[in-house]
């Protein structure tokens, strides 16, 4: 007897075992055309949350940003959220699906954006600081975003809230 | 200072106040409730792993999961912290490794995966782990299944299935 979930299981199983144990590796079908999860371009920086995987991709030409539901098989749209003067780096998704930060770089500057998928607008969160700025991450429930600021000569870690305002946490880079 | 910390076996950059140092500290990774970063800190002379707890602001100690031998990059964290992959270089060969903070052991989780893995990133409830491959020869996405039987990471107070 074949329950429904044995069967999607029997589909997702893939090459990593040939002993039918874990860990294996799920099964998400190559789309030539550029609909699926992979690609013939290359996809970078996957971060995965619930049924959310954000990543990047130049398999339109430029990178950008892509939402990939991994319960549908299907890539969601972001409308407003790429560009076509800039270039996309390191997505990270709220388990909800609504909040995607990234990194923007854009004739020479980087910055640290925010994307809603409810109003689809994208705002800029490090517009106050002057330093480079490079891998953002948010967590899962939304409220924690965590980058990359270039200071002193070196790399320091800066937490911020939703509005781009710092945590007070000691030794935080000054904006 | 120096000799101070000398005599710290701590492999975790405990002994600095504040969360950035001023040697690199890079690829921050925050658990899904907010609560703890995971970074890369050169802070101690070798690239390592550190955790910091922002509600408490203190660095927590990984016995066992940094390695002198090792360089261990690109940490991510499952909703509550328990969980911390991460790519270590065995023998020049990179290996996404999966560190439970509750038992305080470390596995590695592509062991039997021929092609090249970077950046392993963890989901909320532990169970799931995208990476990039090279298996055709570019950079693709791949996710990695720990099956149904492992322990998820869930929130404090959540009642057990």
């Amino acid at each position: 007897m074949i329950g429904s979930k044995h069967w999607v299981l029997l589909l997702l199983t893939a090459v990593l075992s040939g002993c039918g144990g874990y860990p294996r590796l799920l099964n998400f079908s190559f789309d030539a055309g550029g609909r699926g999860l992979n690609s013939p371009a290359s996809e970078l920086s996957p971060q995965i949350a619930s049924r959310y995987i954000a990543f990047v991709s130049d398999r339109n030409g430029s990178q950008d940003v892509y939402l990939f539901d991994a319960e549908n098989r299907k890539l969601i749209d972001v409308p407003g959220l790429n560009s076509l003067d800039a270039i996309a780096s390191n997505p990270a998704i709220s388990q909800d699906g609504r909040y995607i930060v990234y990194s923007n770089s854009r004739q020479g500057n980087s910055e640290i954006e925010l994307y809603d998928r409810e109003t689809q607008i994208a705002r800029t969160l490090t517009g106050r600081i002057q330093a480079e700025v490079r891998h953002p991450t948010i967590s899962a429930e939304g409220s924690a975003i965590a980058f990359e600021v270039a200071t002193d000569g070196q790399w320091d870690i800066m937490v911020v809230d939703r509005s781009g305002n710092a945590l007070d946490i000691p030794g935080m880079p000054k904006e | 200072m120096v000799a101070l910390a000398g005599c710290d076996s701590s492999p975790t950059p405990t002994n600095s106040l504040g969360l950035n140092s001023r040697y690199n500290d890079e690829q921050p990774a925050l658990s899904g409730d907010g609560r703890w970063l995971a970074f890369v800190s050169n802070r101690n002379g070798s690239n390592q792993i550190a955790v910091y707890d922002l509600r408490q602001r203190r660095f927590v100690d990984l016995p066992g999961l940094n390695q002198s031998s090792a360089i261990a990059q690109n940490p991510s964290l499952s909703l509550t912290g328990r969980y911390i992959t991460y790519i270590i270089n065995d023998r020049g060969r990179p290996e996404i490794s999966l560190y439970d903070r509750e038992t305080q052991q470390s596995e590695i989780l592509s062991q039997r995966y021929s092609s090249w893995v970077r950046n392993p990133k963890i989901s909320p409830d532990g169970r799931y782990v995208v990476f990039e491959t090279a298996r055709r020869g570019q950079w693709d996405v791949e996710v990695l299944d720990r099956g149904p039987n492992i322990e998820l990471d869930v929130p404090d107070g959540s009642p057990v299935q």
